[in-house]
């Protein structure tokens, strides 16, 4: 099914989202949102906002009880998580994202061969994007520090060449550093054309990296701005302290 | 002493095949299979039927075999009853666990009990509670050290085919999980369900890949069974207790752990014969599962979570 009126499609349209684990009990109420190809795009908002249900949902991973999701013009709402790499969509869950019982090289090749790719081919760019994997090749990932992990998850993201690629908030529990570094291999990514998506809660390192960035509140966007834009905005951290603006004074932009 | 060791490793193999093939359901399933036993119980009687009617065709299918005490017919047998068990393991999943998935474990648990007792009662009515035999051909044991030495050994030429084919199977299986992509999608969708899904692993293949792998060990280790012992409609329920104890002896979900869990199951049933008598054999393998997790509580492989 395509979508009307789109050319060229957005590499992402989440339209009027409604999703939630129970029934009746949507975490996500009604959300909007449009990422354009090649973006990076950060949803911040306070905890309990819904930010991870909202992108769970695209991927699959939490029911959506009404609204719509395009990828690049298709409709992957119905689509199911396992086959979300099949339509180039790649999620890396905030925590346990590696399979720390395989080896560095188990956890790529696997990703490799479950899309059906050479795994020479598939692999070799991805250490050589990431060194410190490439020399650790064969320790289970199950010894790997956090900002190790952060990496492997990225890098098995990355074996599938997605179109789009989500992270739930990919900076929790590293160091400042080391979210620095993350964030960097954010912008290489970015720079091979990959569309990003990701979730944060580091709201000044998610606006210094994103080029728009969304407020989250209570399952809907409260703001969707440029990222500098939103640098300056206080209706930011009040809408962080609970102190509501509407969304039709929030001048998002769409 | 020998003798114990030689008789354990044979008990051991059958012990390993069924435990292995309980460790993966119990892991990827994520439920209590109380019905396993009862895979290894039809494994033995379905390759019973398989060989008749391979020796109804062919008479020469049922000769011995060299030294052993089996002929072609048997091991046809035995590849026939591994498709067949595998096939109930997968039909028992489509008609009844599957329907049961979302109503958590305890549902999956006591519904096991049933198919358990539902399997034994249907292998009772049709093959009859007497212990038949493949072969009517007396084994003489092979004496490989004499008396004086460690109490001697003696090993009849079935219990060596039973030990070698079980380690095969085993390093098999080893390989099929360390180096294909279903075997280590298998071990991706055990530690980690939901990353399995999002990195594009089908869950449902994954599952039938385990019924099918669960379904053949029994099938083997069911017909190693009734070589080494004979065939009985109660071997299910009397192997289903050394098949837990090796399990957890070993950790859950570790392939080695339930081929050294069963090993050690195995021994403890041998010495406790030879020490206190066979009444004791079931209370031997669970003194040992109870020591060892004394010591390590999550099994001698078993990871923390």
């Amino acid at each position: 099914m395509q979508q009307p009126d789109t050319l060229p499609a957005p590499a992402l349209v989440v339209d009027t989202l409604e999703a939630g684990y129970e029934p009746g009990l949507p975490i996500v109420r009604g959300a909007c949102l449009t990422v354009q190809s090649g973006e990076i795009v950060a949803i911040l908002g306070p905890n309990g906002a819904g930010k991870s249900t909202l992108v769970k949902a695209v991927a699959g991973l939490v029911p959506v009880s009404s609204g719509r999701n395009w990828l690049f013009g298709q409709d992957i709402t119905q689509v199911a998580a396992h086959r979300m790499v099949f339509e180039g969509l790649a999620f890396v869950p905030q925590t346990e994202n590696v399979f720390v019982n395989l080896s560095i090289a188990e956890n790529l090749e696997l990703a490799a061969a479950i899309v059906k790719a050479d795994r020479h081919e598939r692999l070799a760019p991805v250490y050589a994007m990431f060194p410190d994997l490439a020399r650790q090749r064969s320790l289970p990932a199950g010894q790997l520090s956090g900002g190790q992990r952060q990496m492997l998850a990225l890098a098995r993201a990355l074996i599938t060449r997605p179109r789009l690629l989500v992270l739930d908030e990919p900076s929790a529990g590293l160091s400042p550093k080391l979210v620095g570094l993350v964030f960097d291999k954010l912008r290489e990514v970015r720079a091979s054309g990959v569309t990003v998506l990701l979730v944060e809660q580091n709201v000044k390192a998610a606006l210094a990296l994103a080029d728009r960035a969304a407020v989250l509140v209570e399952g809907r966007e409260r703001l969707f701005a440029p990222a500098a834009e939103l640098l300056d905005d206080e209706r930011v951290a009040a809408l962080y302290l609970g102190r509501h603006t509407g969304r039709q004074a929030s001048g998002a932009v769409h | 002493m020998l003798q114990v060791l030689a008789d354990g490793l044979v008990i051991g193999s059958v012990i390993s095949l069924g435990a292995i093939g309980l460790s993966l359901t119990l892991s990827i399933v994520r439920f209590s299979n109380f019905s396993h036993g009862e895979l290894l119980g039809w494994g033995s009687y379905l390759a019973l039927s398989a060989l008749a009617v391979f020796t109804a065709t062919r008479e020469s299918l049922a000769a011995p075999l060299g030294p052993f005490s089996f002929g072609w017919g048997l091991l046809g047998a035995l590849l026939v009853s591994t498709v067949l068990t595998a096939l109930l393991a997968l039909a028992l999943d489509q008609l009844l666990f599957r329907r049961l998935r979302n109503q958590g474990a305890i549902t999956l648990v006591i519904a096991s009990f049933g198919a358990a007792l539902a399997l034994r009662n249907l292998l009772l009515f049709w093959y009859g509670g007497v212990p038949q035999y493949y072969s009517q051909n007396l084994q003489i044991a092979i004496p490989i050290l004499p008396r004086s030495v460690w109490g001697g050994l003696r090993v009849t030429a079935d219990q060596l085919f039973v030990l070698a084919l079980t380690l095969a199977t085993v390093t098999a299986l080893h390989l099929f999980l360390r180096h294909s992509t279903l075997g280590r999608s298998m071990r991706a969708t055990a530690i980690n369900p939901s990353l399995a899904r999002v990195a594009g692993i089908d869950p449902e293949r994954v599952l039938r890949a385990t019924w099918i792998i669960g379904g053949i060990l029994a099938a083997v280790a069911g017909v190693f069974a009734g070589i080494t012992v004979q065939l009985r409609p109660t071997l299910g329920v009397d192997l289903l207790l050394p098949l837990f104890a090796a399990v957890i002896l070993g950790g859950i979900g570790s392939v080695w752990g339930a081929v050294l869990g069963g090993f050690i199951v195995g021994l403890a049933e041998s010495a406790s014969v030879s020490i206190v008598g066979a009444e004791y054999r079931a209370a031997a393998a669970f003194a040992v599962l109870i020591l060892i997790l004394l010591v390590r509580p999550t099994g001698l492989f078993g990871e923390k979570h």
